[in-house]
């Protein structure tokens, strides 16, 4: 396997200026690292705030990073102040809700974009039309985008991304915004892209979407990376309790056993007293736990840093 | 080439698909057509005053068109957000500079030749002559936009829309009046006069295009006091103005490509 993305103490400090007097530094990002492979949904998860979109914007060469590499494909795609266009050439990119020319149709926005990209003509039309076919947007492809609902907009965000054939990519809460059904296209889209043999890095705070399709996530909080590795190996595999739901008379009841009680003796010592068993459910660690996890985590030690990133946001 | 002609044309089609564009080029057109009455009060200078209101009036509106699309293009783009989704393209920021830049300049040139076309037009139907001034007049008149619509650029590319609109204003204003403020100057003392004089001097010196009003007449255009403007003083301000505005977007695209956009 080899690194289609690789991060170095990737790091990013703010200046505000409060009252136009006050200087303070925030730090959206600090010593942030990790590796894409080849071929994997990766996932990049965090609570609001936690520097996922300050990371990604330093990926794409939006803001330059006070600190650390990045490297695309073997390029180092930021020098001074410069910004490595072949290392971009492979990379697509869905912008946290994505604002585009709105006096432009959903075809004229793919064909401004093909052109960047220097796609010749007859290939750009074939592109196109299959991008919009592909993203379901074959019929609205004529309309202008200030027409277009969110979800729309979602979608010819991903065709824009996809236009170029990219190896890699990088997309920001691509599902945000959607309704269930819309989530499910996108995240079958992704899978898609995978089975295509592309490399998918998508941030989200939705948990379950990472859960049912992503290879492998990070973790970030407070502008630091809490844990990468594949979901199975990041969740404690401890047993956290067992639910049982017993039914006596007609009325349900719910009993949680800590890990340490022998669940097979209390089933019995119920049953004996003329109990019945409606279910019996071991409960690990889901994702969610995990999250909160290390939330809390951070929130007891480097904390202060995560609370001022909440309070800056709307 | 082909991703600046890309933003340039991007540009371009935004522009004319732009309510406000169409609300100045009608008040411009209106102030052309201002002077078929006006002119009609004395029959011998009736061709002059259609010169003059019409040069003014396709002045005045080309420098606001110039300041309004200039500022706003390039803002629009940072307000909107649609430049996280192009500067991530395989793309030098520079090249979005020229491409704005070139996308607004063809804008431009379509906004004052629809204005040239309507004076000419007013000057057709007063049946007065048609001379080759005119389009020495207008020539400078669109390098005079062309450099405003650079020092327009160069303030959107670190200032806010409203503070770019009014420096590029303000420096208009004092690039029109660079001989009366020449006058001043010398009115001040000594180590003041060098420190302000060099400053006029970095500022452009819209006089250079603006053709007096009172000595243009059929045969001759006259720029300051008495100079005859013929081809070679055109290409002489014409080359003033390149040069004024390559350096400003030399600089705009040096502070493009370092900030960040947030
Ligand atoms: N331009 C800026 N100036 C100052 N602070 C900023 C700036 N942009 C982001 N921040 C701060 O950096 C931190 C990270 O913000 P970022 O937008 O990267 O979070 P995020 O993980 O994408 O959150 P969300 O899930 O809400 O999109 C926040 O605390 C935010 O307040
Ligand atoms: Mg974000």
């Amino acid at each position: 396997m080899s690194a289609v993305l690789k991060v170095e103490d990737l790091a990013k400090t703010f200046i505000l200026w409060e009252k136009g007097l006050v200087r303070k530094k925030i730090r959206a990002v600090e010593s942030v690292s990790f590796s894409v492979e080849k071929n994997e949904i990766f996932g990049f998860v965090g609570p609001n705030g936690a520097g996922k979109t300050t990371t990604i914007k330093m990926l794409m060469g939006l803001i330059f990073p006070s600190a650390g590499t990045i490297e695309i494909l073997g390029r180092r795609l930021i020098g001074h102040k410069t910004v490595d266009i072949e290392a971009k050439r492979v990379i697509g990119f869905l912008p946290e809700n994505p604002y585009f020319y709105d006096y432009l149709t959903g075809r004229e926005l793919l064909d401004f974009v093909g052109r960047l990209f220097g796609i010749p003509g007859p290939e750009r039309q074939r592109r196109i039309h299959d991008l919009l076919d592909l993203v379901g947007l074959g019929r609205a492809g004529n309309l202008a985008l200030r027409k277009y609902s969110k979800g729309m907009l979602q979608r010819i965000g991903i065709a824009q991304a996809l236009i170029n054939n990219p190896e890699l990519v990088i997309l920001d809460e691509p599902m945000s915004g959607l309704d269930p059904i819309g989530r499910k296209e996108i995240r079958d889209l992704i899978v898609q892209l995978r089975d295509q043999g592309k490399t998918v890095f998508f941030s989200t705070h939705i948990l379950s979407d990472v859960e049912l399709i992503c290879n492998r996530v990070a973790i970030v909080v407070g502008g630091k990376l809490r844990d990468v590795g594949p979901l199975d190996k990041l969740l404690s595999p401890r047993l956290l309790h067992t639910e049982v739901v017993l039914e006596t008379a007609g009325e349900r009841r719910e009993h949680r056993l800590p890990p340490t009680e022998d669940v097979d003796a209390f089933l019995l010592r119920a049953l004996s007293e003329g109990h019945k068993v409606i279910s019996v459910t071991p409960r690990r660690e889901s994702i969610e736990d995990l999250f909160v996890r290390e939330v809390e985590q951070s929130d007891t030690g480097m904390g202060a840093q995560h609370k001022l990133g909440r309070e800056a946001r709307p | 080439m082909n991703r600046v002609f890309a933003i340039a044309q991007n540009t371009f089609r935004e522009a004319v698909r732009n309510k406000v564009l169409y609300a100045l080029l009608v008040f411009g057109i209106g102030v052309i057509l201002f002077a078929l009455p006006l002119g009609q009060m004395s029959l011998s200078e009736q061709a002059r005053v259609t010169r003059d209101v019409g040069l003014a009036g396709i002045e005045l509106f080309g420098i606001l068109i110039s300041v309004f699309i200039g500022v706003n293009l390039v803002h629009k783009e940072i307000d909107r957000k649609t430049i996280y989704a192009l500067v991530p393209k395989p793309l030098h920021r520079y090249e979005f500079i020229i491409g704005k830049y070139l996308g607004i300049v063809a804008t431009l040139l379509l906004m004052v030749a629809i204005m040239s076309i309507m004076l000419l037009a007013v000057l057709f139907a007063q049946e007065a002559p048609i001379e080759s001034t005119l389009i020495r007049a207008i020539t400078m008149l669109f390098v005079e936009l062309m450099v405003v619509t650079a020092v327009a650029i160069f303030f959107s590319s670190f200032s806010t829309p409203f503070l770019s609109g009014l420096f590029t204003l303000v420096l208009c204003v004092i690039g029109l009046s660079t001989d009366s403020l020449r006058i001043l100057i010398k009115k001040l003392p000594a180590a003041l006069q060098f420190v302000a004089g060099f400053a006029l001097r970095l500022l452009p010196d819209l006089r250079m295009f603006y053709v007096s009003g009172t000595m243009l007449d059929g045969r001759w255009i006259s720029i300051h006091q008495g100079n005859y403007v013929d081809w070679s003083y055109v290409a002489l301000a014409t080359a003033y103005g390149m040069g004024y505005a390559t350096v400003i977007l030399l600089l705009s695209m040096w502070i493009f490509s370092r900030r960040d956009f947030i």
